[in-house]
Order: C-alpha cells, then structure tokens, then sequence
C-alpha cells in the first residue's frame, strides 16, 4: 500500500450536490453503496510518485485505490534503420499485464488495443517536433488491475513523459467513467465495469482544453453525454494538478 | 501512402474551407454507396459495399457454441476484419495487422454495447438456444477489398446489410438429452430465422482538415486530418459507440459539435442503406 499523500480528485461538491437533487427528484431511481463506500462522483484516492525505475529516462508509479501501475519512458533513442526517415518524433507505446495483476491468471493479456490508445492519447500532447529521426519508448505494466486501468496508464504515462524531459505542451490526464441506467459512476471498480451498461474515457490537457482521446460504448443520449463530459472533464483538471503537485515536489526534493 | 505536393495540400484545403471538394462533394456529403447482398454462399449471410472506390466484403457465420460461465444467458459476437495486402502494399506485415486490429475494436465498441449488454446493436440474448448450454456463436468477418479511405463507415454498413441478410438454422433443443450436460439439438436445414437487424447502428466518421469536418473522406484526404472522430448511431439517434482516431487534440465544445453533426448526418446514411437493403432483397427475390 501506498504510504505517503493521498489525493482524491473528484469532481466538486457543489456539482455533486447537484446531482444528488435531480436524484431525488426521480422515483424510480435506486441508490445503492459502491463496494468500496464512495458515493457516485467520488473518485478513488491517487498516489503517485516519480522514478520509480532507475535505469529509464524517466519513469512514475501510480496507485488509484488497488490500481497499481508502473510506466518507463525510454530515449529518445535512434529510430530503426528500417523505418522511413521521419522530421518528428515517434512513440512507441506498449501496455503489458502481469500474469497475477487479476483475480483470473493472465486474463489481461485481453486488453490488446490499450497499447495503441495510449499512443494516440499521448501522440497530440508531446512536442514530436523538438526529437527528429528519433524514437521514444514507453512502456507500462500494470501490478494490479482492479478497474480504470487505461486512464490510469495514460496519466502515469504522461507524468513518466514529464519526468524523463520530454517536452509536452500539456500532462495528460484520463478519467473513466461508467453509466448504470441513468446514474453515472464515475472512476469504476473492475466489478462495476464488469457489469456497467456503457463506459466512457477522455484523456484530455486541461491548460489547452483539448480532448486527446475519447471513447464510448454502450447507448448514449446527447444530455447523457454532455453530463459524464462535464464530470469527466472537471475530474481531469483537478487530476492534472496532482500530477503537477507531484513533480513539483520531485524537483523540491532535490534541491533540500 | 498518400504522397501530395504541397500545391495539391493547398487546393485541397481551399476547397474543403469552401465547401467544395476536390471529387465535387460538399463537406457533409457521402460517395455514391451501392450494396449487394448474399456475395459468399457458403455463409449465413453476406454483403458487399462499395463506397466511391473503397470496397469491403461483410460475412456472417454462425456457429453453435456454449455460453461464457459468466453470462449463461447471452451468445458470443466475434469480430474480426482482414486488410489484405492486395487492397494495397501499406497492409502488409505489421501495418495491416495494426489498422485490422484498430478497426476490429472500433466495430466492437460500437455494435456491442456496454460489458452487460445494453445498448448493443446486435441482441446478444436472442442468440441463447438453451441457457447455459448451448448458443449461436456469431463470426463477423470483414474483408477490405480496395481502399480508398473511410474504411470504418464502409464496413460497418456491409455489416448491417449482411446482417440484415443473414438467416439462422432454426433450431429445436430435445429435451431428453442422454447425459445432463450435453443437450441434443436439432438444426434444421430448411427453416431460416431473420435477424432482427432494426438496432444495428451505422458509424459516421467526421475528419477534421484544417478547421473545418469533412464526412466519408477519401484516402488522400485522410492523409491531411489532424484527427477523426467515428460515431456510432441507431436508428432512435443515440449514440452506440465513438472513436477518436489521429493524435491531435479537440476542443470539448468542438467535440460535442462533431457528435451532434455526425447524428444528423446518420440518419441520411441510415435511409440510403435501408433503400438500399429493400432493392437488394427485391432483386434477390426475382432472381430465385
């Protein structure tokens, strides 16, 4: 377990509250306790530390409830002789699972796409401009998988990024969210997305207000997904000064 | 690889801010789309689509099957696109294996709806025969043929026309199974079962050149996008579904803008394919 501040970013109380009255309002709604005693618009608390390799570049962990990853950033590095000559920079994003990061043996090697989303929620972030010819490895391991694992990969990616030198125009920070009915559950549980009825993730740099990645699944109305944008949104930026907070006191940590 | 000079860049860009493309198309306007249905006899059902010069192929097997222990009470989807390298040399080795694996899970996200079923295009539950025993497997193979960019919206069509096309083997379950596990069933080989294609959304793929979205771009216009974003939608205007593609970033407002243009677009595409699909079936009726 992670010892050391822990930090929550859910998204305000007061637009919480708000949602708690329009609950009200409807009948037919069903509250019920998350497993881990959140309510719906809180998220789980984040731990993060950079170097947490020494031979990378750069590198970060990061814990979000019993969510455990760890992200090297390797290079630049010369691109292979038999890539095309590039004017920018290239990433190289692979995300692997260890065999006994879930509750079934090797049931993360499923996740064969997140290594590509990682790649194009980071691509629009980092200034591939400043490495020509040059190639930039990332690479992330998740420890333990118990839900949200991609946001979790691509802010602890982007941290790893800041870490190692890279320049970026923004950190990025993901945030996921569930949709039960009409409730929305943000940053789920490995159980509740195994049982969710639609899912949503942005990765998105606040100071630049860009959205870099988006996803959805499940059946969707426009009021529906301009409410989980607003929470996922809001999460992310308060994310995002996290992620700052705790390279600010990486760099305070060196010059005491 | 889409090679331009930088004067063909320029006219392409000038013509996409005025509204007017370079095949003479407004922003928001689809290729001419044509359909054939029943292309692969030996599947259950098939479709071929041809969207300007991109040409798919949509095959549709069914195979009994045992439901997942987790969910006794649906049937299982698989997915699976192929870009072969006769659609062009970019498609071999590694890069075909990579854009086939991208749109793969971009057709997953939109046609089967969240982990519990919800919102799914293709009725998960209608494919049980027997709960916990025995179920339809559905394979869904899609075949890119020619490539000429929009390969996503091309293939999810084929796959709504070829569903729409598919007839599944009535079944009938004997009771009196010899052991307690293993159902006896009967596959009959002359009553066919429709499918129920009315919650198959299609995808509409914004690409954004410059400042400004373009519908159904064309290879070389994919070449200039800074980003895509691919929306799933139904017939009741929901969103099924959505992929951001390309690594620049979007404005939020500027994203919830290309949602609600790609929901206004969908509904066009649905009514061209259901016309579409009805003259198909009549010309398949007067062929047999």
């Amino acid at each position: 377990m992670a010892s050391g501040p822990l930090e929550t970013y859910s998204p305000s109380q007061t637009l919480e509250r708000r949602h708690q009255q329009q609950k009200r309002k409807s009948f037919n709604e069903i509250d019920w306790a998350r497993s881990d005693g959140r309510n719906f618009h809180q998220c789980r608390p984040a731990y993060l530390r950079t170097g947490a390799t020494s031979s990378a570049s750069g590198s970060a962990y990061a814990e979000f409830g019993s969510t455990k990853v760890i992200v090297s950033v390797f290079g630049p590095r010369e691109s292979k002789k038999a890539m095309m000559y590039s004017d920018v920079g290239r990433l190289n994003c692979n995300v692997s699972y260890t065999t006994f990061s879930t509750s079934t043996r090797g049931q993360g090697s499923d996740n064969k796409d997140f290594s590509s989303m990682l790649q194009k929620a980071l691509e629009g972030a980092i200034i591939l401009e400043t490495f020509p010819k040059t190639t930039v490895d990332i690479f992330a391991l998740v420890l333990e998988s118990a839900g949200g694992d991609l946001p979790i990969i691509i802010s602890c990616a982007s941290l790893a990024l800041a870490d190692a030198g890279i320049m970026m125009y923004d950190l990025v920070s993901a945030v996921s969210l569930s949709c039960f009915g009409k409730n929305l559950v943000i940053d789920p549980t490995s159980e509740e997305e195994a049982c969710q009825d639609g899912s949503l993730m942005i990765a998105y740099m606040p100071i630049r207000n860009e959205v870099t990645q988006f996803t959805l699944t499940g059946e969707w109305s426009t009021a529906k997904i301009n409410e989980a944008m607003e929470l996922c949104l809001e999460a992310c930026s308060k994310l995002s000064n996290i992620l700052r907070s705790c390279l600010k006191e990486n760099v305070l940590g060196f010059t005491d | 690889m889409v090679g331009l000079s930088a004067g063909e860049k320029q006219f392409m860009h000038g013509g996409i801010a005025q509204d007017l493309r370079s095949d003479g198309r407004q922003r928001l306007q689809f290729r001419p789309i044509s359909i054939q249905t029943g292309v692969i006899p030996q599947a259950n059902g098939s479709a071929r689509v041809t969207l300007g010069t991109t040409v798919v192929i949509a095959s549709i097997k069914a195979e009994l099957g045992k439901p997942a222990p987790l969910r006794p009470d649906k049937g299982k989807v698989v997915i699976f696109i192929d870009c072969s390298p006769t659609a062009g040399p970019m498609f071999e080795g590694r890069g075909g294996e990579e854009l086939s694996s991208e749109l793969s899970v971009g057709l997953q996200r939109c046609l089967l709806g969240g982990k519990s079923g919800a919102g799914a295009g293709i009725d998960l539950s209608s494919l049980v025969l027997a709960e916990g025993k025995i179920c339809w497997d559905l394979y869904i193979d899609g075949l890119v043929i020619s490539s000429d960019g929009n390969l996503l919206d091309a293939l999810a069509a084929a796959i709504k026309v070829a569903l729409s096309n598919t007839g599944i083997p009535k079944v009938s379950v004997i009771v009196e199974a010899s052991a307690e596990d293993q159902l006896e069933v009967n596959v009959s080989d002359e009553e066919f079962l429709q499918f129920d294609t009315s919650g198959v959304p299609v995808i509409v793929t914004l690409t954004k050149v410059g400042r400004h979205y373009i519908a159904d771009a064309t290879s070389e216009e994919e070449s200039q996008m800074s980003s895509a974003v691919s929306v799933s939608v139904n017939r009741h205007g929901r969103v099924c579904g959505l992929t951001k593609r390309g690594g620049a970033g979007l404005d939020p407002s500027v994203m919830l803008d290309m949602i609600s243009v790609a929901k206004h677009a969908s509904e066009n595409l649905i009514a061209v394919l259901d016309s579409e699909i009805a003259a198909a079936e009549a010309a398949e009726d007067d062929g047999s």
